[in-house]
């Protein structure tokens, strides 16, 4: 794990000492060569993982999402590079510390044995992400949405602090290894009812779940680029995968008390999707999609059988990957018309056909198109919840029915029909976008050749 | 009198130049004469004020085209070599090395699930199936059966001798 860890580390000395015009390109390459070497962690070796140290293991759950994370650092930076042109060089550097902080801190938390170091980065990331949102957003509401992400996170999470402490004392040791294996079936009574809430909330808070999703549409919309792309492709996932580790230890009261969540995600899913088709603003549409991608991957995770953990998985790296290009392209009509309404950019697929074809390949990876791995998980979550209840496929179908109406609706509103008069002294796309983009999709393309690699660690 | 005269002459000029359509530069002169008073030519082309009203469409001033100064940009930079260079690092490290290395890495990985583990946990699946594979096309072959009803060889068993 230090092979990734220490080159992170790393990459801070070498944003501050490197020649003023080469930040971007030393940056861009190690970072590159990172995600390079994370990729060996996915050569998990049975269904039990691959133990580092007493302090860092990967299984087959975790090592899609650090190879995620690894991944996102260069697009990332790939994707600020023009916004940020015109700061000053001090201020260049401070902002990719923090992108390289964010991604040490999730490095350390998607492979944390302890728990409570698990926790404790858990809340750490949420500083480097506060600091990108408010100092380098572009509208005033952007403090309002870092208040709003911060407070929500914090709120959730203080109770789960208190719960692992007890975990700590009744168990003896929070080592996740172990804990799988000593936990006793919880009996029914008050406090565990309490400790069950107390360990779900912080993570239904990051999904987000549908109930406390106020703050996801603010902290997305406001967000820069890379902020966006970080909390909608990895900082999400921290919670599905938060809630995956500490389920083993809740048996058996996660049979019922995970209906009241159960109902608010399967409604929520319908709810979040028919806002998504009442957006005007790019951005928003694209945030709500995320809770509403999330929502199913809530209900996955909280039946708990086979199915839907292995759907769970492949939602959330297909999702980081979808969601992440489409929140790069409407940063590519941002930058030309400094305005996230969609309907003001309108025909761009005359003005620029080669980001139209991005478009329509996001737009169809959204609405999961076989054979993405997006369509995997979404069948698999909904084959698993209709083994459940019978009745939730109505529901199912309903929001995957929505969810395409939303994706075209977007691509067609941004990309078909006649161009506005005013758009059409636009910049043409540029290779830097071009890349991005086709990095984004690349992956996920291939893993429809290859997805047993993110389905999880109960294939 | 000598800068009246070069003021018509410059005025005319200037007439001239307008009536040619060409840019006439107004020109006022200082003369040492405090007599002479030399006014720009009525004629002189009659520019339409400058609009003092930004139109939308009007690209920002404040954002830079990054292909007026070079119009090969790439995106990444206003100086055209680090603008090649940090395009050609990204298409190398990012497609060629990690995308093409990376994903021959992932293709030739091995069947990670459960080595040798029992046929209920889905150990070896692939290597089961290749292995059967490779035992019936050897089989049918050699003319031997693709199964026997033994499961193992029942010369090599040996019993226990009966005991009252």
């Amino acid at each position: 794990m230090l092979k990734i860890i220490l080159p992170t580390m790393m990459l801070v000395p070498l944003t501050w000492m490197s020649k003023p015009n080469m930040i971007w390109i030393n940056t861009t390459t190690y970072s590159l060569l990172i995600s390079l070497i994370s990729l060996t962690y996915l050569n998990q070796l049975s269904d039990n993982s691959l133990n580092f140290s007493l302090t860092f293991f990967t299984d087959s759950l975790s090592a899609p999402l650090l190879v995620l994370t690894t991944w996102l650092l260069p697009l990332m930076l790939m994707a600020s590079q023009f916004h940020l042109s015109k700061e000053t060089l001090t201020r260049k550097k401070l902002y990719i510390t923090m992108l390289i902080l964010l991604q040490l801190f999730l490095i350390m938390t998607f492979s944390a044995t302890e728990l409570i170091m698990f926790y404790i980065l858990f809340e750490a990331t949420l500083v480097p992400t506060l600091v990108i949102i408010t100092r380098w957003g572009n509208q005033t509401e952007r403090l309002n949405a870092g208040l709003y992400f911060l407070f929500y996170t914090l709120v959730g999470s203080l109770p789960l602090l208190v719960a692992l402490l007890y975990a700590q004392n009744s168990l003896g040791s929070l080592n996740f290894l172990m804990v799988q294996y000593w936990t006793q079936p919880l009996p029914n009574s008050w406090s565990n009812i309490f400790m069950w809430l107390a360990c779900m909330m912080a993570f239904m808070v990051k999904m987000p779940l549908y109930g406390l999703h106020l703050w996801l549409p603010k902290a997305h919309v406001e967000a820069p680029i890379a902020g966006s792309m970080v909390l909608a492709a990895v900082l999400l996932k921290l919670g599905g995968y938060g809630m995956m580790r500490i389920t083993t230890m809740l048996n058996p009261l996660t049979n019922f008390m995970a209906y009241p969540f159960m109902m608010l995600s399967l409604w929520g899913m319908i709810m979040t999707s028919s806002i998504c088709l009442r957006q005007t603003d790019l951005k928003s549409l694209i945030a709500y999609s995320s809770v509403s991608h999330m929502a199913l991957v809530i209900v996955a995770i909280l039946i708990q059988s086979p199915w839907s953990y292995m759907g769970a998985t492949a939602l959330m790296i297909a999702h980081g990957l979808t969601s992440s290009m489409l929140f790069c392209l409407a940063n590519s009509n941002y930058e030309r018309t400094h305005s996230r309404t969609m309907i003001l950019a309108r025909g761009l697929q005359t003005l620029l056909p080669l980001m139209a074809a991005w478009w329509l390949l996001a737009g169809l990876t959204n609405l999961a198109l076989p054979p993405t791995i997006n369509l995997i998980g979404e069948l698999f979550v909904v084959m698993a919840t209709f083994s459940w209840s019978n009745i939730t496929i109505l529901l199912m179908g309903v929001n995957i029915t929505i969810t395409a109406l939303y994706s075209l609706y977007m691509l067609i509103s941004t990309q078909r029909g006649k161009y506005t008069d005013h758009i059409k002294n636009i910049k043409p796309s540029y290779t830097r976008e071009n890349a991005l983009m086709a990095l984004h999709l690349l992956p996920l393309l291939l893993l429809s050749l290859n997805p047993k690699v993110v389905l999880g660690f109960i294939y | 009198m000598a800068a009246g005269l070069l003021g018509l002459c410059s005025r005319r000029l200037l007439a001239v130049a307008a009536t040619r359509g060409l840019p006439a530069a107004r020109v006022r002169w200082e003369s040492g004469s405090s007599r002479a008073v030399i006014a720009p030519s009525a004629v002189a082309g009659k520019r339409m004020p400058e609009p003092t009203v930004r139109w939308q469409e009007d690209p920002d001033p404040e954002d830079e085209n990054l292909y007026e100064k070079n119009p090969d940009s790439h995106g990444y930079d206003k100086d055209p070599v680090v603008d090649l260079w940090n395009m050609r690092v990204v298409f190398f490290f990012g497609f060629s090395v990690v995308l093409v290395l990376g994903s021959t890495f992932i293709a030739y990985l091995p069947d990670y699930r459960c080595m040798g583990c029992l046929r209920e946990w889905n150990g070896m699946q692939e290597w089961a199936r290749r292995e059967a594979e490779r035992l019936v096309k050897y089989r049918e072959a050699n003319g031997l059966p693709i199964m026997e009803s033994n499961c193992f060889d029942p010369s090599k068993i040996q019993l226990l001798e009966d005991e009252e």
